[in-house]
């Protein structure tokens, strides 16, 4: 393992310094942010006051549901985009020769592959964690409704999910070896994950047949983990204010609180149990890949 | 006297292009082996095949005695390369860069702060060593990733092409370091070139074609074999020339009269002694050789 941390300091340092990879890792959130700040805080805050009307509610409550929906989107997007665009340094690595340059040192090969893994979900823990603060202030100031212990649930979520999207991440950049397959991934990436994690708009919005395929997604549970934790305390306050239970359950549909896999709910514990599940297994595959795959051919 | 690289039968192809075909070669320990050839000639996949880069198709390799496909791991501790194109991490610094290569020879702390200082006042780079790779000029860029190939103290050090658009003081400066290792550490340098002038000091030289050797031998044997030599005439008479009625070049005050070897040099000069009154024998250039050798076989001349 000779050589492991330091491989892994030099790709987390090559990820903030490379300019290129760094901002493009950020665009689908910022994205996000611009949309939230434009219109859809206003949609979702006009759809919350609509099922509750006629009811005597604190508008506080209104705004901590909409800041809750803000942060979990965010975080959910962020965790997979940008362990993406950091793991993007597996194929810069084949295209600069930098790869040539470490190879012809006795590193193994795993350790390596161990480095970008490492590099990478480190590199997506800080900025999810950052983004995770910046968005408890924010909350704070639009409505705090959250214990200790959500907070302690996020930070789980957004280190399974950054696990997840580094292990997915790696098993479908290792066979890649160009420029242009390396922006092909960025891009799509960036542009569609936030519409298939429900980010952009609840997957609850989708056709029927669209959220179906999109429950086959271990991603989605993610999401959904993120939503339940950060809104816990809303809910919680809703039920101590008097609001019946099915206008409760109904936001929690309306926002991927709940999750329905042909129509039986997800529960939380199976939520964790697919993230986990299918994260181990995708580490699975990329050590496989890594084992079989021999010296280059040309 | 010891191979440290031994090659034998090796060939490579890419699809339809035989980049090597049954290469067979000796590097000797502590020599500077110039490996030549026009571009496309095939020496940068030789040299990706021996540091265990690229799969060879057939043929065998041996470095230090082991077969590259055995032992990669402890021929790699052996071998330093700087490779054509510089391969260090752009966005990073000078220091950094040769921190994280360093550690993967194990080299780390202290041991990797006094190489460091060592390779820098060396290769004068101490002004450099905070400095973003990616801002350098090729000639400093150059200096780093010789650094690089240097950091482990290799027993073998494969250089392709490391002075292609260096100053000539930078160029210097890179011979004197890599005769000094030479002589203190008695390494073995493989070294591929377009400069004819740095092939002239090799022990031995082998000129590439196509995938395939087209000549080989020490400098001098390559200049008698390939090139004649030269009788520098000065101050020659129009009448003089003419008697002798061989090819010249007008140089200034001088003609430059081509014979074909040292040995007809002679017997021109003993022939005609009250011509060759104030004149200089040489042999012919690298520059020569290369030509002859990769111009014959362009032209598919019949001598060979
Ligand atoms: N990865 C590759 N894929 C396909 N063909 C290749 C590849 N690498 C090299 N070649 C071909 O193999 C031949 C030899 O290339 P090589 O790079 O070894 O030449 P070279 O002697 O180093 O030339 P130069 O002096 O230009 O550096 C060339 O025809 C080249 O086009
Ligand atoms: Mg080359």
């Amino acid at each position: 393992m000779t050589g492991l941390w330091s491989l892994t300091r030099r790709n987390t340092k090559l990820f903030f310094k490379d300019k290129g990879m760094f901002i493009s890792s950020l665009i689908t959130p910022l994205i996000l942010l611009v949309l939230y700040v434009t219109f859809l805080a206003n949609v979702y805050r006009d759809g919350f006051m609509s099922a509750v009307a006629g009811m005597n509610i604190d508008v506080t409550i209104i705004d901590g549901t909409v800041g809750g929906q803000l942060i979990s989107s965010l975080l959910a997007v962020c965790c997979v985009t940008v362990a993406f665009c950091s793991n993007l340094l597996m194929i810069q690595d084949k295209t600069s020769g930098a790869r040539a340059d470490i190879t012809v040192s006795p590193v193994k090969k795993s350790t390596l592959a161990i480095s970008y893994f490492l590099a990478s979900a480190f590199s997506t823990v800080i900025i999810g964690f950052t983004a995770l603060g910046a968005g408890l202030l924010y909350l704070l100031k639009m409505g705090w409704y959250m214990s200790l212990s959500d907070v302690l649930l996020m930070a789980l979520d957004v280190i399974l999910l950054t696990l997840f999207g580094t292990a997915l991440s790696s098993c479908i950049n290792f066979p890649l070896s160009t420029n242009g397959q390396a922006s092909a991934v960025g891009t799509i990436v960036s542009a569609g994950y936030g519409f298939i994690c429900g980010a952009y708009m609840p997957i609850s919005n989708f056709s029927g047949g669209l959220q179906k395929v999109i429950s086959f997604l271990p991603g989605t549970y993610g999401t959904s983990l993120l939503r339940n934790h950060a809104l816990r305390g809303v809910y919680a306050e809703m039920t101590d204010a008097g609001f019946p239970e099915e206008v409760i359950n109904s936001i929690r549909d309306s926002i991927d609180c709940n999750i329905y896999f042909f129509g039986t709910k997800v529960s939380e514990g199976a939520m964790y149990a697919v993230l986990a599940g299918s994260t181990a297994l995708l580490i699975g595959i990329y050590v496989l890949m890594n084992v079989l795959k021999k010296a280059r051919k040309r | 006297m010891e191979n440290i690289i031994e090659i034998n039968h090796l060939s490579k192809s890419f699809g339809e292009v035989k980049a090597v075909s049954d290469l067979t070669l000796r590097v000797k320990k502590g020599e500077l082996f110039a490996f030549l050839g026009v571009n496309g000639a095939g020496k940068s996949t030789t040299i990706s095949i021996i540091c265990g880069q690229l799969e060879k198709d057939g043929g065998e390799v041996f470095v230090c005695g082991e077969n590259i496909e055995k032992n990669s791991r402890e021929i790699k501790k052996k071998i330093g390369v700087v490779f054509q194109n510089s391969a260090l991490d752009s966005a990073l610094s000078v220091r950094d860069n040769l921190k994280s290569r360093a550690a993967l020879y194990g080299i780390t702390g202290k041991n990797f702060t006094k190489r460091l200082s060592e390779l820098a006042e060396l290769l004068d780079f101490e002004n450099l060593l905070g400095r973003t790779v990616g801002k350098l000029s090729g000639g400093q860029r150059r200096r780093i990733d010789i650094a690089r190939a240097l950091i482990h103290r290799p027993q073998v050090l494969i250089l392709d092409e490391p002075t292609t658009g260096l100053d000539p003081q930078t160029r210097r400066l890179l011979w004197n370091v890599v005769q000094s290792l030479r002589k203190t550490d008695n390494m073995t340098v493989f070294l591929t070139t377009h400069y004819m002038e740095e092939a002239a000091d090799a022990d031995y030289v082998i000129i590439l074609d196509s995938g395939k050797i087209s000549a080989e031998g020490t400098p001098l044997e390559l200049k008698n074999k390939y090139t004649g030599d030269f009788i520098t005439l000065y101050n020659p008479t129009e009448d003089a020339l003419e008697t002798l009625g061989l090819p010249y070049e007008k140089i200034r005050d001088a003609a430059r009269i081509a014979v074909g070897n040292t040995a007809q040099a002679t017997a021109l000069i003993t022939k005609h002694p009250e011509i060759f009154t104030d004149y200089e024998i040489t042999k012919g250039k690298m520059d020569d050789v290369f030509l002859s050798v990769t111009g014959k076989k362009l032209t598919g001349g019949d001598e060979k």
